[in-house]
């Protein structure tokens, strides 16, 4: 697999991870409670940079993580039965993705356990320092695991076999794509944008961006497939 | 508890949590947040909030017990006359996550 083809597969998963939700509701409701307790404009952006910043280094974390325990067990080229098992993984992710991201009622709740959540909330409430903020956002990455494991993964598998620098480059393009959503609600909570607006479009888009996640996950899986497991056996690679 | 000559008792989501007394003071926090939210200026969203609160304690003063989901019902239909992008926030407060 050449570095541009690794490259673009990376920023696929990475952008099925912006897509998911979790940290941006999470975001939406650490921004509502901080201008509802009447913080200042400044504090609210020190709190949601925090957030975001956190969500960052626990993206970059998981990834480099989930490489080096790759290149540990496999070397630079894992077996193909651990990319089939990947692709399987992505495709059963996607689909289930499709039935099962958001909860059949008004409002984006997601399929997660309802404890969770409240706890979440919760903590997006008692959030007052930069540090706390922080916290939740590297909270929030792991409590969306169940979805990002499979985009994750892949980019791991992916990024292993890059040669020396382009390693580095594969989980930096990773990390900042993967927070492109949780960046554009930072830009537009910064700006001055109603939450109330905000949130309405997510809601509105919800089943777009449900099936479009599902989609891009069992499309990468086939293209993984394809592009690993079936040009291999053939012997094109 | 008796608050404000009005003694009503708030059945939590569920029933899962234990019942608490009606503090208006929470349900006027609430609202101001919620209209805060959506970009208003403090002295309006008190000000919406007082009136709101003033609607909803017409309404409990003759039940001894509700639901916090009735109480956010009702709260919401009446905010939702003044503001509805705040209404529409207070309504999802719980269904974001």
């Amino acid at each position: 697999m050449d570095i541009a083809t690794s490259l673009a597969i990376v920023t696929l998963a990475a952008l099925v991870h912006a897509s998911f939700q979790l940290s941006v509701s999470v975001l939406t409701l650490l921004s509502g409670h901080s201008i509802g307790a009447k913080r200042s404009h400044a504090r609210t952006l020190r709190l949601t940079s925090s957030f975001v910043f956190g969500a960052g280094v626990m993206t970059l974390l998981l990834l480099s993580f989930i490489s080096l325990v790759l290149l540990t067990i496999f070397g630079q080229d894992a077996p193909q039965l651990i990319w089939a098992i990947a692709c399987g993984l992505l495709i059963g992710v996607g689909i289930a993705v499709w039935f099962f991201y958001y909860r059949r009622e008004k409002g984006t709740s997601l399929w997660i356990p309802r404890s969770f959540a409240r706890h979440l909330s919760e903590r997006s409430k008692a959030t007052k320092s930069a540090a706390e903020s922080f916290s939740l956002g590297l909270t929030s990455v792991i409590s969306e695991l169940l979805f990002i494991a499979a985009p994750l993964i892949i980019s791991g598998l992916v990024i292993i076999q890059l040669p020396g620098i382009w390693l580095l480059v594969g989980i930096a393009v990773y990390t900042v794509i993967s927070l492109i959503t949780l960046f554009s609600i930072w830009v537009l909570i910064s700006s001055g944008h109603r939450l109330s607006e905000i949130q309405k479009w997510r809601e509105t888009n919800k089943h777009f961006l449900q099936f479009a996640a599902g989609g891009a996950l069992t499309v990468l899986g086939f293209f993984v497939y394809v592009c690993k497991i079936i040009a291999d056996v053939a012997g094109v690679a | 508890m008796e608050h404000g000559g009005l003694a009503v008792d708030i059945i939590k989501r569920n029933g899962r949590r234990p019942s608490e007394a009606f503090v208006r003071e929470k349900l006027h926090d609430s609202i101001v947040a919620a209209c805060l939210s959506t970009g208003m200026p403090v002295g309006q969203a008190e000000g919406i909030a007082k009136a709101v609160a003033e609607h909803v304690v017409g309404w409990l003063r003759s039940r001894p017990e509700v639901t916090s989901h009735d109480l956010r019902r009702i709260a919401s239909k009446h905010l939702r006359a003044h503001h509805p992008d705040a209404a529409y926030l207070y309504e999802q407060h719980r269904s974001i996550l």
